[in-house]
């Protein structure tokens, strides 16, 4: 007889990382916390019934399990996850999602990564747990301040795209970027962030002729 | 146990896993020497199996709890199901509510109460979790059963309240599949159906949903198979090639949901609209009969009038012979409900009437191909009549005049009219004399 599993359990926060006014990385110890880079974890406050889910923002071998918060200025969890302290505890649920790499592909295949806002999270996760990965990061944000860690990643690899001010390599949405791009037939597409953008982006890449198959979606909102 | 037998009565809400899971408990209290009462009748225990999926399956367990209260003071209510896993603090506050069990444990219910009885009062935290671990249907009110492989779902679609009340995907081992089949079988079931809460999903060591339902079809004896509900995920040749097996009808009941690819997006689902289609076509180019039901929800925050053309045009597109609408009602703790451009009452009933009209005309169309041809219908019920009624192998409802035959057998029944209309469509035929 199979046991249940019981997955619920509490972490302490270790360092609140804060990279622009409204985004924040929270850091957990990782110690018993398996995942796969793309997957998602639900949190929970100590003492609050909601609960929201959020991708994983550290690689599988780092020291610390984190996420990447943008604080929703009328929203209801997100505020109260950016007045937290190192010490306060938080409720882990998962890890959940099919958004993964498969690994066989790696050596084969080209990855381009697109990215709105804080949809960028499980890119760096990726990048941080493959090394070997071939890959462009196009991340769409408001200002140039919101390319979250940008050192992390080779220069040549990212593509900033800035609507609110001319500091990224392109100025305006990333579909801007999309649309004169070419890419190798047989690469994996990962898309995250709102739906919108993972519409047009979807519409663009089936235009230029890539099979849904080569395509691998995750909406936060 | 004294000699006076104790009397439980159950009752079910919501879907076909419920369903099956409160079967399961009447097996396994029916055993135990219980006797099975209606639940109109008075009892000694009375085992509520709530759903939570809507606002008004949450609000119809509410009065059916209070109901089951009132018609039996002084008797044990036990509220088990969804309700009990989201609403447990409030619900463990009420008087007239004596146990709360979540899913986890709802299989060790009778245990509980054999306690209660012996005097033991035992906190239903302390009962075995296993969601597989019902014991096999045996006296069910149906001739079909329905195999537990898979609970749980972490998809997140934004309008599902699932994973946070069934938690994340557990599959059963596949031996105990096996074994829980042939046990069915044994007690003279008929029709399987294979049941969880994202069935597709199933992950167990190196097997996958294609292994369990090969594992299952292989089993000796006489008797079908069918899939109860399906996600539209990617279908490997091997899933297709399964319906060539002729114990696994040509029934898939394969959840759209919208057949607007922005509001597929809105909700999370991860196909998109021309898959459905690739799957569908690949059935019906092969089997152009097969039926196809789906689900569908109307008035999905943000859903535009074109939007739901665009599910009005998938109904005919795929002639479903049967759409599970849904009207979105905000649904608490759910992504959709923190929503904008939530769409208003009267477009929602609107659209549901809508829709309601071009999937009844679907539905007449569908059956109307059966016409002058033969069904193997598995009889349910035979009324004072002398009429037979069941299913035939496409789902498709079937009456005909009984001349000897029993409940629980497979008949060949020749097709000859519709009759009826909008939901109580139905075939009527003749026995096919061999
Ligand atoms: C699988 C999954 C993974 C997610 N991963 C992340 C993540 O890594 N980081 C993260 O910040 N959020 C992530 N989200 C969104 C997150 O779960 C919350 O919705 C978000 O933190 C806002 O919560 P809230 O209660 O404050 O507002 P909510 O009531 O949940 O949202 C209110 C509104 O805020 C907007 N919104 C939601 N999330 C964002 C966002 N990230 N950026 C800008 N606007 C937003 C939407 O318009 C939404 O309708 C993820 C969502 C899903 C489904
Ligand atoms: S697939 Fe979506 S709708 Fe179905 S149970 Fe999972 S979350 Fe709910």
């Amino acid at each position: 007889m199979q046991a249940i599993k019981v997955d619920e359990s509490f972490y302490k926060v270790k360092e609140v990382r804060r990279l622009t006014d409204e985004t924040f990385s929270l850091r957990l110890p990782k110690s018993r916390f398996r995942f796969h880079a793309g997957q998602h974890i639900s949190l929970g406050i100590q003492g609050d019934y909601q609960s929201r889910e959020y991708s994983i923002y550290s690689g599988e071998n780092d020291e610390h399990l984190e996420v990447l918060v943008k604080e929703v200025k009328e929203g209801y969890f997100s505020p109260k996850l950016s007045h937290l302290k190192p010490g306060d505890w938080v409720e882990v649920n998962g890890p959940f999602g099919k958004f993964r790499i498969d690994e066989k592909k790696i050596k084969d295949h080209k990855f381009v990564f697109i990215a709105s806002g804080t949809g960028i999270a499980p890119f760096r996760s990726m990048v941080r747990t493959y090394p070997e990965l071939d890959y462009q990061l196009i991340h769409g944000v408001r200002y140039g301040h919101e390319a979250y860690d940008k050192e992390e990643y080779a220069p040549e690899r990212h593509v900033l795209c800035t609507t609110g001010d001319k500091t990224g390599q392109v100025n305006g949405r990333l579909t801007k970027y999309l649309k004169k791009a070419t890419f190798d037939k047989n690469t994996q597409f990962y898309l995250c962030g709102n739906s919108n953008m993972i519409f047009d982006a979807l519409e663009l890449l089936k235009n230029k002729g890539f099979d849904r198959d080569q395509i691998h979606c995750e909406v936060y909102f | 146990m004294s000699t006076i037998k104790k009397k439980v009565a159950f009752k079910t809400l919501g879907c076909r896993l419920n369903q099956y899971e409160t079967d399961a408990l009447v097996s396994d209290f029916d055993q135990a020497g219980y006797e099975v009462v209606d639940f109109k009748d008075a009892a000694d225990v009375v085992v509520v199996n709530t759903c939570t999926v809507t606002n008004q399956s949450d609000q119809k367990s509410r009065n059916i709890i209070s109901q089951a209260a009132r018609n039996n003071q002084g008797s044990l209510v036990v509220v088990t199901g969804c309700m009990a896993n989201n609403y447990k603090e409030k619900l463990e506050g009420q008087d007239k509510i004596t146990y709360v069990v979540d899913n986890e444990r709802k299989a060790s219910i009778r245990q509980l109460v054999d306690a209660h009885f012996q005097g033991e009062i035992l906190h239903p935290s302390n009962l075995e979790g296993d969601v597989f671990q019902f014991s096999t249907v045996d006296k069910s009110l149906h001739t079909r059963s329905s195999i537990k492989i898979q609970d749980g779902c972490d998809n997140f679609c934004t309008f599902c309240i699932i994973p946070k009340v069934r938690g994340r995907a557990v599959s059963r081992p596949l031996p105990e599949i096996v074994e829980n089949v042939k046990n069915t079988l044994a007690n003279g079931f008929k029709e399987l159906v294979i049941t969880g809460v994202n069935i597709g999903r199933y992950e167990w060591e190196d097997k996958r949903f294609e292994d369990v339902l090969e594992a299952i079809l292989d089993v000796p004896g006489d008797f079908r198979v069918r899939i109860s509900s399906l996600e539209p995920d990617g279908f490997g040749n091997r899933f297709y090639d399964l319906f060539k097996h002729p114990k696994l009808a040509p029934h898939l009941h394969l959840c759209l949901q919208s057949g607007s690819d922005k509001v597929l997006l809105r909700m999370r689902r991860m196909y998109a609209y021309s898959r459905f289609a690739e799957i569908v076509d690949r059935f019906r180019s092969q089997w152009p009969d097969f039926n196809f039901t789906t689900d569908l929800i109307v008035g999905f925050p943000g859903e535009t009038e074109v939007d739901f053309q665009e599910s009005i045009e998938a109904i005919r597109r795929f002639q479903f012979s049967h759409v599970h609408a849904f009207k979105y009602s905000v649904r608490k703790g759910t992504r959709a409900e923190r929503m904008e451009d939530q769409v208003s009452e009267p477009v929602k009933t609107a659209r549901s009437a809508e829709l309601r009209e071009a999937s009844e005309q679907m539905r007449e169309a569908y059956l109307k191909r059966f016409i002058g041809r033969v069904q193997t219908v598995l009889v349910e019920k035979i009324d004072s009549k002398g009429f037979a009624s069941g299913y035939g192998e496409h789902y498709v409802p079937v009456r005909f005049k009984a001349k000897n035959c029993q409940k629980n057998t497979f008949q060949k029944v020749r097709i000859e009219r519709l009759e009826g209309e909008g939901d109580n469509l139905e075939l009527l035929g003749q026995l096919v004399e061999d």
